[in-house]
């Protein structure tokens, strides 16, 4: 039970408890969500026996990122006949890389000069691996990630430096300070992970952990899977006997 | 779309004609609202499993606290069930007998029945296949640059033809039924004539129904030396692995599709797995002692993430011969039909375990779990081994004259490609709410499939409703409407997109016929330390860029290696003119 005597409330492994945007905008996207997911369950798509298969063309603008994150989530999943055109001034990710992958990053507005800046992750596999795929022992993903930021001035004080964390940020990795060009470039051995760029006092490769305010933040594609224990089309039982709320 | 098969009486499903948008969102909004209140309690829905008649449609093995999607309890794949022998008391047959070695000289001549064998696995007696009642079938050695005749003759029920995986062979002994020979029928034979030009582990397979077929153990080894005796380097000894898995409950063998391959979607990831055939495989090696393993996965669908232990490790060679540097690793990643050697060192005394060690996704929960299948354990003693081998695997070789070789299509590495595919699927009449469930869930797709995350529906989707598709992204052809052409000499670059916005996405491990290739970048990013392959895995998401050295003439195919993918249709033919073989 929970403190206030109500259901336990399901928070599932894995997913991030860090809201990606501000709590107003989180409330819109949440409904946004709520409807966006609705719309796509009863298929809007095209007949539900049957479905076409998209086009290249329209794949590609599918994976275009749009605004706020939770709103992005949903339409980065929809299938092209229900997916909105890009929203103004949205970059086309880069030609290389697993552009479904990539992770847009959004600024907190938290740092001066931030307001109008807008960043990217690239992912991909890191080049080590005679294998395409690059696995660690425990089979979780190695991946090679870079940082950029678009219309962001370098700091008048301080030093933008690019993290990885996990989901319940226990775990954090220094990718390193952005250089001149506002791009940073690390690795990762997480199958799910966010990217903070933080704003840093000085630039010091030994940290193993910010203490500057978030100036961007980005969760990885793999950690937008969203649980469907205990609630939805699929609830059998409250969430706790399925180990949540625990 | 009515549901055939024996057995109880089977929900019946049929596929939704077009309805006016409003009726379909009336149905829809009222089939999720109502879902919790008509859905039974957990452990009902999986009242199916054990159903009493063995050969007839039962419940897939899946964990039972995994809710079914509301309606689907009861459903049955659309095709009737197969499973070999039916009616038969597998007492009656041979037990199967663990693969022999055939060394075989040129121009020597091996004879190959097809038959029906019987096989013990978790302690259920079922009829497989075997090649010459072994399983796997018998590991063929013999040297670069010979020709072997192998006389297959076929004694299954099944009509068959053995391809010969990674070799550059004469055309008209591939084993491709309906493009270079018939296939062979029940009481018929075929002679084939097998030139290894190239050392390296290969293997061999049917090519007809291998969904089925392959699965049901016919598969074997064919290793091609070198006259180097130095070759791979050192070693303290060698081991074969033929990797696979098997999906079986308390009955025994799950039914496989008779007309159509059911798992076509994710294909047919067994739940018990085997090296060589067992599924308690040991080893037991001396301290310091390097072990080659010769991995080669013949599963239908799974990729294994292969560790060791915690033993150190370096990768040496793959499909069709070795890497330009060996390489420390900490696992091995095999797709289906890929093969890898490696050297391993144990150091420690005590029990490793060989392994298939991965983070399985449950999309139920949203999450990644870990999880370890022990492969083989392996034994080491505390004698201590030679030290000699053991100094020189430290040593990561250069191998240059494999650069040397490579140096030659250099020139070709930068130029666009030549052709370019797409991976999709397209899928029709499949149960409404897989149908909504999966569009629903489009949030995120691995980039490689470990494990059956949906085994129910992945059950129930059939080669008569999905279809797997390389589409040519220049022509919009798909799969046996492409028609490449080539000539001998050509070195062509192929582009290979896996789209993540089909219907279900999922890896391909791609595999090109009677030639060789080098996966030149992943993504974008250049491969570092390049060998020749034949198959090359695809993951979601990614692009790959292959170089194809067209040396062999005839008529070949191009397909996905998931045996249920390319029987639901993801395949193609291409012609490469002139030379001789």
């Amino acid at each position: 039970m929970h403190a206030d005597g109500g259901p336990p409330r399901c928070e599932a492994p894995g997913n991030a408890r860090i809201p990606l945007v501000s709590t107003s905008v989180s409330r819109l996207a949440s409904g946004m969500n709520a409807i966006l997911t609705l719309v796509t369950a009863i298929g809007l798509a095209g007949p539900a026996a049957t479905v076409a298969t998209p086009t290249a063309h329209a794949s590609e603008a599918v994976a275009a990122p749009a605004g706020p994150s939770h709103p992005s989530m949903v339409v980065a999943g929809l299938p092209s006949a229900c997916a909105p055109a890009p929203l103004p001034g949205t970059r086309p990710l880069p030609p290389l890389g697993p552009e479904y992958y990539a992770i847009e990053l959004f600024t907190t507005r938290n740092v001066p000069g931030s307001g109008y800046a807008r960043g990217f992750a690239d992912v991909t596999v890191a080049p080590s691996s005679p294998f395409v795929v690059a696995l660690t022992a425990d089979g979780s993903y190695r991946y090679d990630v870079r940082v950029s930021l678009e219309r962001m001035n370098a700091p008048r004080g301080g030093r933008l430096v690019a993290w990885v964390t996990t989901p319940e940020i226990d775990r954090v990795v220094r990718i390193g300070a952005l250089d001149e060009h506002m791009s940073a470039s690390g690795s990762v051995e997480w199958n799910q992970f966010l990217v903070v760029v933080t704003l840093e006092a000085s630039d010091d490769p030994a940290a193993t952990a910010w203490s500057g305010p978030v100036a961007f933040r980005g969760m990885s594609r793999s950690g937008m899977m969203h649980t469907m224990v205990g609630h939805g089309a699929l609830q059998q039982e409250n969430c706790a006997a399925y180990g949540y709320g625990n | 779309m009515g549901v055939r098969g024996g057995g109880p009486t089977r929900m019946r499903w049929r596929g939704a004609a077009p309805t006016p948008m409003r009726w379909r969102v009336l149905a829809s909004s009222l089939a999720i609202a109502l879902a919790p209140s008509l859905a039974a309690p957990l452990s009902a829905q999986h009242e199916m499993h054990g159903a009493p008649s063995a050969g007839a449609w039962r419940m897939i093995p899946m964990d039972a606290t995994m809710p079914m999607l509301p309606g689907l309890e009861g459903a049955v794949p659309v095709v009737a069930p197969f499973l070999p022998g039916q009616g038969m008391d597998a007492a009656m047959l041979p037990e199967a007998r663990p693969s022999e070695i055939v060394v075989m000289a040129d121009g020597d001549t091996l004879d190959i029945a097809v038959s029906m064998v019987r096989r013990t696995i978790g302690g259920h007696q079922s009829v497989m296949f075997g090649y010459n009642g072994q399983y796997p079938g018998p590991l063929i050695q013999a040297p670069k640059d010979a020709t072997l005749i192998v006389r297959v003759r076929n004694e299954i029920e099944m009509p068959t033809t053995v391809h010969w995986h990674g070799v550059r062979l004469d055309n008209r002994f591939d084993g491709v039924a309906g493009v270079t020979q018939d296939a062979i029928g029940q009481g018929e034979s075929f002679t084939y004539e097998v030139h290894v030009p190239d050392a390296g582990m290969f293997w061999y397979h049917p090519h007809v129904r291998e969904d089925v077929q392959q699965d049901l153990g016919l598969f074997g080894n064919l290793l091609v030396t070198s006259p180097d005796p130095d070759h791979y380097g050192p070693s303290h000894r060698e081991e074969v692995f033929v990797l696979d898995d098997v999906l079986v409950d308390e009955q025994g063998l799950l039914p496989w599709g008779e007309s159509a391959p059911t798992h076509a979607l994710m294909g047919r990831f067994g739940n018990v797995m085997m090296v060589n055939g067992e599924t308690d495989h040991r080893l037991t090696v001396d301290r310091g002692e390097v072990v080659r393993f010769f991995l080669t996965n013949v599963a239908n669908a799974r990729t294994f993430n292969v560790t060791f232990g915690g033993a150190r490790v370096k990768v040496v060679a793959s499909d069709v011969g070795r890497f330009e540097r060996e390489q420390w690793i900490e696992s091995v990643v095999i797709a289906p039909a890929e093969r890898y050697v490696v050297d391993v060192r144990f150091d420690e005394p005590g029990e490793v375990a060989i392994a298939n060690t991965i983070q399985a996704i449950n999309h139920f929960r949203g999450e990644f779990y870990p999880h370890v299948d022990t492969l083989s354990l392996v034994t080491v003693t505390d004698r201590p081994a030679e030290q000699a081998i053991g100094t020189a695997f430290e040593t990561l070789r250069e191998h240059a004259e494999v650069t040397d070789e490579i140096e030659r299509f250099r020139p070709f590495f930068g130029r666009e490609p030549d052709h370019e595919l797409e991976t999709t699927v397209r899928v029709r009449n499949l149960p409404q709410s897989i149908v909504l469930s999966m569009e629903a869930d489009t949030l995120y797709v691995p980039p490689m499939e470990w494990n059956d995350a949906m085994p129910m529906m992945n059950w129930l989707s059939t080669g008569e409703q999905v279809t797997w598709i390389l589409r040519d992204r220049r022509t919009g052809a798909e799969n046996e409407e492409i028609d490449w052409r080539f000539d001998v000499g050509d070195v062509v670059k192929i582009r290979i997109h896996n789209t993540p916005d089909s219907f279900h996405p999922m890896n391909h491990p791609m595999h090109i016929h009677g030639q060789r290739f080098l996966v030149l970048t992943m993504d974008g990013v250049e491969n570092e330390n390049l060998v020749w392959k034949d198959t090359a895995i695809v993951p979601v998401g990614s692009t790959v860029d292959l170089l194809v050295e067209m040396s062999n003439p005839g008529r070949w195919m191009m397909h996905c290696h998931i045996a249920e993918h390319l029987h639901a249709g993801m395949m193609f033919g291409f012609t490469v003119d002139g030379g001789t073989p």
